[in-house]
């Protein structure tokens, strides 16, 4: 039984981005477009040379950084949306200290990514805080204080901390970014934030505290009598999540991004929810679904100029994988659905 | 003192979007159903309303369509959170995805790489229909506005009659309250919560179209601009009550009016403070009420007939 | 039975979905219509290509419109291929200008100075590919190391001038206001035109015209932000608009529009950029066009001759990239022989001397 319920915890990703894809073929073909060209063009675009697959993965970066934040909360049962507004905190005062300080070089960096993580963990605390001494959901809160931290970016860039011409910041010094990858556009970032992964892996599930933690989200209340100290795991939950997202935002200033700009990380926080959902709330997997995302965006652009087909396609597949994988996790869960699969399983065997 | 008037009158104009839409959050809550899928309901609603209008002539026929194409989207929330019992809130989160994504290619493969800009005509206001004369500040306020401005006050009056005074409406909010309680007096507990998202589709479709049949007569992507979460803190720092959300909503319209024009008189705070308003009200007034007052209390939870 | 009943639950999932996407399918011609037309002819020898990016949409009937036919236009008479991709955010101009150029395209136009950045980026990576930037600093060309980059520079000036001139001659109540997209450079210098012209010709007319403090809708999309920003400055007492903000300034003529309706006669005018816009709206009294097709055109020359940058390519009136349009029946005909008077004196550099 537990080997099916893994095959099919599998499955519903899988069947779901078939579907998605289906699907958008449907409209791409309707469109007038040849599908499998489309497909090609997204697949070349995304993968097609190594300059591409450099694009693609250092796309994919700051979409881990949020995946692992949401995937580490979850695992502890605590819903952290604010991922977003974590990793934008992260960046702003990143960006503060590596534009302000008149500092630059491997010190600089080390204290940028070292102030931006504690950023985005203490602006984790604040929901945290709420759901355990005040009960509040802590969903709703993560959310405002995205809008809250956006707005507050907003006003760097616009009014404190303008710079010249254009509603932006001042770019973090040369000596202060992130080296490049054999050249391509992927940096360093990256390489933080497969081991970043790692580490959250190896700490869920072969740690005993990560054991404890994976019980008090698996179930809170036989948590709490075999005398776990929930309240503890919450709070730690929250501070760690957050700290992964703002250790992502203060990596992408100094990787790709090195000023703060209009629109900068909007939807990376629902974007990482995504994908940790679809990835089981597995490290490893949301990892790979990160990826999997940032090429469907990558490859749209060369999808739209090889094809015609607007890119808004690609955001419905995106969208459509989404609505699929989370509506499909929630029917397997359903007692009628495990009664169906008990009843075909053991009639497969005899056949 | 024009000034006071004039403020008084932005305050109004920008409220009642969003007034719609957290009218919807609120049937939707008060059923046990935390929605906050409503700005993408709001953008379908919203592109829908241009189109249909566009080609209907008739903003009337295309607020109607945006509220039915809304439902249309809104339940596939319902199925997924209703039926499947999905989690909420990142359902809710798919929609906001999906539903402007849609809204996005369906504008773009109607309207073609043209680069003409599109315009529909709008609905009238009551006093361009009755033909008065609106010099007064008082005949601005009531009849210089469209019937949708009325529909969303009577709207607020019926609701705020409903849930208190009437047995369905009290069955209603029993739902999100004590849906297992609710069973038992034989109240059909997934019944209500599909008709709050059906009523919860038709008002966030609503609020969306008058964005395009009553405010701006063009569409743009991205023109919900965050009302549909706005809505959300308004439901919130109203305490769920339809009196409650209509003083929020209005003082969320008015802190938009008045950002506008200090920026117009050139008054040197950004205007980004203005703006984080209605999300830090909503944080405080979370952490001040506790959680005993915060809510539905089923709200977010899922609810399954035969529960083990 | 519960086989059943798992069936229809997926059956019913991907049922809800397609159906979603049918209204989809009603629109197919239009778009195979639109492919057509789009597609370049076939011809010897190599085909240029170019992309555009752009922050507001091509359909915003403002910046993003003309910016857009000037690409088709240039691209139609040098027998080149466009793509573009429109109201993409702020933060995605760099990725998106990579796209275009990991897809070989021979030249990027991006139309605004908010892109210069981007622009330098990429011009670095992609040394092989042209990069015209719209509205470009006089000294962008020579920050690029790779000389790949020549701005197209309409003088910003000068098309203050233009709109003020009228401005400055038609208000009634002596105040005029001007609603910017972004906090650039450029939208500064059209400001400051705008104002010193229309404060110049309203003495001359033995009146005064004070322009409101420029606003900033920090987004060239938000149309209700300029129903809001007009209204406020109508309040304030002002007549003619002008300004630099795409379809916020659609939004801002709508709300002129209903003002003048309520009114019973048409009192507040608006003076639409940045190409000739007058019937679009009934308060456009006038249009500042800016010829940027000639520009790109330019560029596109320099281009097939081998040559990817480095240069400025002004546009100004005496070159005859920037006119006044056609101008409305509003302006009574005393005020519109004026008005050309000091159009000849701009394009003669006479004007304000």
């Amino acid at each position: 039984m537990k080997n099916t319920n893994k095959i099919v915890n599998v499955m519903v990703p899988v069947i779901s981005i078939v579907l998605a894809f289906a699907i958008g073929c449907i409209i791409i073909a309707v469109l007038g477009a040849n599908p499998i060209t489309a497909l090609q063009a997204l697949w070349k675009g995304a993968f097609g040379s190594a300059r591409n697959l450099g694009t693609t993965l250092s796309r994919a970066t700051p979409l881990i950084f949020t995946g692992l934040c949401a995937c580490f909360a979850y695992r502890c049962g605590v819903f952290n949306l604010g991922g977003e507004g974590q990793f934008i905190m992260g960046a702003v005062v990143c960006c503060v200290i590596g534009t302000q300080f008149n500092i630059e070089g491997l010190p600089a960096i080390i204290l940028c990514l070292v102030a931006g993580t504690i950023a985005g963990g203490l602006w984790a605390m604040i929901p945290g805080v709420l759901k355990v001494y005040r009960g509040q959901n802590e969903m709703i809160i993560s959310i405002m204080l995205n809008y809250v931290a956006t707005l507050f970016m907003g006003v760097l860039f616009t009014n404190w901390m303008r710079d010249g011409s254009v509603p932006q910041t001042v770019a973090v010094p040369d000596a202060s970014k992130l080296t490049r990858l054999f050249g391509l556009r992927v940096t360093t970032a990256f390489i933080i934030a497969v081991v970043v992964g790692l580490l959250v892996y190896y700490f869920l599930f072969f740690t005993s505290k990560g054991f404890q933690l994976r019980a008090v989200g698996y179930n809170m209340t036989a948590a709490q009598f075999n005398g776990f100290a929930v309240k503890k795991y919450f709070l730690g939950s929250f501070l760690v999540s957050g700290m992964i997202a703002g250790l992502g935002g203060s990596a992408d200033i100094l990787g790709t991004q090195f000023f703060l700009i209009n629109g900068y990380a909007a939807g990376y926080g629902f974007d990482g929810v995504s994908m940790a959902l679809i990835g089981q709330l597995h490290p490893l997997a949301t990892m790979l679904v990160a990826i999997f995302f940032a090429a469907l965006r990558v490859g749209s652009t060369t999808m739209q100029a090889a094809t015609g087909v607007p890119t808004s396609v690609s955001d419905i597949i995106q969208a459509l994988v989404i609505v699929f994988t989370v509506a499909g996790l929630a029917m397997v869960k359903l007692p009628e659905f495990k009664a169906f699969l008990n009843r075909l399983i053991p009639r497969k065997e005899v056949a | 003192m024009e000034f006071v008037t004039n403020l008084i009158l932005a305050s109004v104009r920008m409220a009642t979007p969003l007034i719609f839409l957290s009218l919807a959050e609120l049937y939707s809550q008060r059923a046990g159903l935390v929605h906050i899928g409503l700005e993408g309901l709001a953008a379908i609603g919203s592109l829908t309303g241009f189109l249909v209008s566009h080609i209907t002539g008739s903003p009337l026929m295309g607020v109607c369509a945006g509220a039915m194409v809304a439902v249309l989207v809104n339940m596939i929330y319902a199925y997924a959170t209703v039926t499947l019992c999905a989690e909420q809130i990142v359902y809710g989160m798919a929609i906001n995805i999906f539903a402007p994504a849609l809204a996005s290619f369906i504008y773009r493969v109607y309207f073609g790489a043209g680069s003409e800009l599109v315009q529909v005509s709008q609905m009238s206001s009551l006093s361009a229909l009755l033909k008065v004369n609106t010099d007064s500040f008082i005949a601005k306020l009531f009849l210089e506005q469209t019937l949708m401005v009325y529909l969303a006050y009577g709207l607020v009056i019926f609701t705020a009659i409903y849930f208190n005074k009437t047995k369905s409406g009290l069955n209603y909010k029993a739902v999100g309250e004590y849906p297992k309680a609710a069973a038992t007096l034989g109240i059909n507990v997934i019944g209500v919560k599909y008709i709050a998202s059906v009523i919860c589709g038709a008002l966030a479709g609503i609020g969306g179209a008058y964005l395009t049949t009553c405010y701006t007569t063009t569409y743009v992507d991205g023109n919900v601009a965050g009302r549909g979460f706005i809505a959300l803190a308004a439901v919130i720092f109203g305490r769920w009550n339809a009196g409650g959300v209509l003083l929020a909503c209005l003082f969320f319209g008015f802190c938009d009016a008045l950002q506008i024009r200090l920026q117009v008189a050139s008054f040197n705070v950004p205007y980004q403070f203005f703006q984080m308003i209605p999300y830090v009200a909503t944080v405080v007034v979370l952490a001040i009420i506790g959680m005993k007052k915060a809510g539905p209390k089923s709200c977010g939870k899922p609810y399954r007939k035969e529960e083990r | 039975m519960k086989k059943l009943f798992a069936m229809i639950l997926v059956i019913a999932m991907a049922f809800s979905l397609v159906a979603c996407a049918a209204p989809v399918a009603e629109e197919a011609p239009a778009a195979e219509d639109n492919a057509a037309e789009e597609a370049a002819p076939a011809e010897e020898g190599k085909v240029y290509k170019v992309a555009m990016i752009c922050d507001s949409s091509i359909s915003d009937g403002g910046w993003g419109m003309a910016c857009y036919n000037a690409m088709i236009d240039a691209a139609a008479k040098y027998g080149w291929e466009t793509a573009y991709s429109d109201s993409i955010d702020q933060s995605a101009y760099f990725d998106t200008i990579d796209s275009y150029c990991s897809l070989g395209y021979d030249m990027i136009y991006a139309p605004g100075n908010q892109y210069t950045d981007a622009v330098l980026q990429a011009a670095e990576e992609y040394p092989e590919i042209a990069f015209a930037l719209l509205n470009g600093a006089e000294g962008t060309p020579a920050k690029a190391v790779n000389g790949n980059v020549s701005s197209l520079l309409p003088n910003a000036t000068e098309i203050g001038w233009i709109a003020g001139a009228l401005a400055g001659l038609m208000t009634e109540t002596g105040t005029i206001a001007f609603i910017g997209g972004m906090e650039l450079d450029t939208t500064k210098g059209k400001y400051e035109g705008f104002k010193e012209a229309a404060a110049y010709t309203a003495e001359q007319a033995g009146k005064t015209a004070t322009t409101l403090d420029i606003v900033y809708s920090n987004s060239f999309s938000a149309s209700d932000k300029g129903i809001e920003f007009a209204k406020a400055m109508i309040d304030q007492g002002a007549d003619v608009f002008f300004g630099d903000a795409s379809a916020v300034d659609s939004g801002a003529r709508q709300a002129i529009d209903e003002h003048n309706a309520a009114q019973g006669k048409v009192t507040v005018y608006d003076i639409a950029q940045p190409s000739d816009l007058l019937g679009q709206n009934e308060c456009i009294i006038c249009s500042q066009v800016t010829d940027n097709s000639s520009l790109v055109g330019l560029c596109m020359e320099a281009v097939e001759a081998g040559k990817l940058g480095g240069d400025v390519i002004y546009g100004t009136m005496a070159n005859g990239a920037l006119s006044a349009g056609a101008i409305s029946d509003l302006v009574p005909e005393d005020v519109q022989a004026k008005y050309l008077e000091y159009v000849d004196q701009m394009k003669a550099g006479t004007f304000m001397q």
